[in-house]
């Protein structure tokens, strides 16, 4: 892979490394840190390994009027930690352009250096500590993992597409149960990172999505996943405005790589839990109160306007249980699990098929979206964490068990038309 | 004297009879060239829905945002529709080509006239379909944003724009047909502007809701500093 975004000084430095054991990646995608705070950071997290280690930081560099930091290595005999400065994320980069280019900036290092394990932290810097680094490297230098998963502390109206969609979904579709399939935050071998680079290398050039899901590609190879708690996450203030784009961008990725995998996953049956480390905390207690009644009344709207959309990618049959939940009052609305599980399916499967302009499905999933909220606020109001991790089971399971509904329309989607 | 009548009528008759004569060849050419063309239009059109049925085009064509050709043929599926189109287009070629085929200036000029027409024809279908695509593609992308934005009037967005695009893809085709002059471009102007003042309208009274929405929302956190957003998603 190609080290286009790293200047030449830097690139210099990395050559005269020559290898390491880790290389560590921290991104704060709100504010930039000074460098220092990454080496420290890296300093302590790896503090607590009895081997000897070399470490790589992969870092943006908020410090102003420097192009690079210089490298530098703590005088300790066990640890040495290098450090290598990015230029800052230019103004018309987009957040998951960020995310993908800290990835295979990353990457890119970690293949040159030849490096046994990988950490990438692009949480906000205030929640991500130096426990979250050592929590992703030590499953993989200790124990062989390939792949550390995040689990996050959070509280009951937190993490709602991954609790409804990419959770569920992933365990339905590869049989492993993750938390968080799309990370953000992960730690990984060596073995799997050169596993990433060749798959990207056989892809076409210029491939959008980088990294493509670590998850399915750990699930595919056969490789070990494990699950880490890191702690709380700090919540990104939600952009209402501005939600279709965000299910656009991450629902799109997680469809696409669907469709490149239906074959893998057409075959797997049931789902498995991972090793999980830690343990989970407290979560934060709920912050305000869910503005429910405009939650139902975009459902409405949605239910009232983009039938005739909605009518080219679901079932009849699905649009009628739609239209019987519109008529429900604001205290009694539901979205039922199997519901919910068949209309993610189904627009999965309009992705694929190209139904309608793939842009335009994947916004008109938003009222949906919101309406599950809705449903979801209801049921959980008051509930405790382990009420949650039990509905968010029951979710899961309604997503296994209409996943024949999934392949029967994936084979044969004209005529599987229930 | 009635050697010159009856002369003058031998002559006329004469001539009569060879100008019948001489339009004969061209009528059954017209014939022939109508036969041929009806022949080769139902072969054309047999061939044509045949591929559109195992293509599935009417399916096809709903997805692609034309649900609603039945309103303008109810009797007629889109596969239906478009062969029969071929089918006579075919048979207008054979007409013209049988016109043709008679000596006179005036089916000559009228023929080259005609040809010289189907550019302008073929340019206006195109602009129709044209407009048509754009503007069932714009009036979803306005629908689904502004359903996403929790605008009331969003299907009347939705609809100001596709007739905006339509009507502007109808002006264009029309002109291009040289058809109505001043009228169409009257007409053109008043259809225009009525839609974008009831577009400014409705998006004025959209977002009034908008606006006020947003400022309740500015609000309550000024009134409670304790406010926090508590729904996030990744």
């Amino acid at each position: 892979m190609e080290l286009d975004a790293i200047p030449q000084p830097e690139l210099d430095q990395i050559e005269r490394v020559g290898s390491a054991d880790v290389v560590v990646g921290i991104f704060d995608l709100e504010r930039l840190e000074p460098n220092a705070t990454a080496i420290a950071m890296t300093r302590e997290g790896l503090a607590g390994f009895s081997q000897p280690l070399r470490a790589m930081v992969v870092s943006t560099n908020g410090a102003h009027g420097h192009a690079f930091s210089p490298l530098e290595s703590a005088g300790d005999e066990k640890l040495s930690v290098f450090s290598c400065a990015l230029p800052p994320p230019g103004p018309a980069e987009t957040q998951q352009q960020t995310i993908s280019n800290a990835y295979r900036n990353v990457f890119a290092v970690g293949e040159r250096l030849k490096v046994r394990a990988c950490s990438v932290l692009v949480s906000p810097a205030q929640m991500a500590t130096r426990e979250w680094i050592h929590r992703l490297v030590q499953p993989v230098l200790d124990l062989g993992f390939d792949l550390v998963a995040p689990c996050y502390t959070r509280h009951t109206m937190e993490g709602l597409l991954n609790r409804s969609i990419l959770s569920p979904l992933h365990r339905a579709l590869y049989g492993e149960q993750l938390e968080n399939p799309m990370g953000p935050d992960f730690g990984l071998s060596g073995k799997l990172l050169q596993h990433v680079l060749r798959q990207e290398s056989a892809r076409r050039r210029g491939a959008a999505q980088f990294p493509p899901l670590l998850a399915s590609i750990a699930a595919l190879g056969g490789l070990q996943i494990c699950e880490s708690h890191l702690g709380v996450r700090a919540q990104r203030p939600t952009d209402w405005e501005n939600l279709s784009s965000l299910l656009a961008d991450i629902l799109g990725a997680a469809f696409l790589e669907m469709e490149e995998r239906a074959a893998y996953w057409q075959r797997v049956r049931g789902s498995k839990s991972l090793p999980r480390f830690g343990s989970r905390g407290v979560p934060p207690p709920d912050a305000g109160t869910v503005d429910l009644h405009s939650l139902v009344e975009s459902f409405h709207l949605g239910t009232q306007n983009l039938q005739d959309i909605w009518g080219l990618i679901l079932p009849p049959t699905t649009l009628l249980e739609l239209r019987r939940a519109a008529r429900l009052s604001e205290d009694q609305f539901r979205l039922p699990d199997q519901l919910w599980a068949r209309i993610v399916y189904d627009f999965a499967l309009g992705h694929r098929l190209r139904t309608i302009s793939r842009d335009h499905l994947l916004r008109s999933i938003t009222p949906l979206y919101l309406g599950w909220i809705a449903s979801y606020a209801l049921e959980m109001k008051g509930a405790g964490p382990s009420e949650v991790d039990a509905r968010i089971e029951r979710l899961s399971k309604a997503y296994e068990e209409n996943k024949p509904y999934l392949v029967s329309r994936w084979r044969w989607p004209d005529r599987f038309n229930p | 004297m009635w050697d010159e009548v009856a002369k003058a009528l031998s002559h006329s008759m004469t001539r009569m009879l060879t100008q019948i004569a001489d339009l004969l060849p061209g009528v059954v050419a017209l014939m022939t060239a109508l036969v041929i063309s009806a022949v080769l239009a139902w072969a054309v059109a047999a061939i044509l829905r045949r591929t559109l049925v195992s293509f599935d085009f009417d399916r096809r064509m709903a997805q692609w945002g034309f649900p609603s050709t039945a309103e303008w043929a109810p009797s007629s599926s889109p596969t239906v529709l478009l062969t029969r189109v071929v089918a006579w287009t075919i048979v207008l070629i054979g007409f013209l080509i049988g016109i043709s085929a008679f000596d006179g200036a005036l089916p000559s000029q009228f023929v080259v006239r005609l040809f010289t027409y189907l550019p302008d024809v073929i340019a206006s279908v195109v602009v129709l379909i044209a407009g048509s695509i754009i503007a069932r593609f714009l009036a979803r992308s306005v629908l689904i944003g502004a359903v996403n934005m929790n605008l009331q009037y969003a299907r009347l967005l939705s609809v100001g724009v596709k007739w905006l695009v339509t009507v502007l893809a109808v002006t264009i085709a029309i002109e291009r047909l040289g058809i109505g002059g001043g009228i169409i471009r009257l007409a053109f102007g008043i259809l225009f502007g009525g839609i974008v003042l009831a577009l400014a309208l409705a998006v004025g009274l959209g977002s009034k809701e908008l606006v006020s929405r947003s400022l309740e929302r500015e609000t309550s956190k000024t009134a409670s500093q304790s406010f926090k957003e508590p729904v996030g998603h990744l």
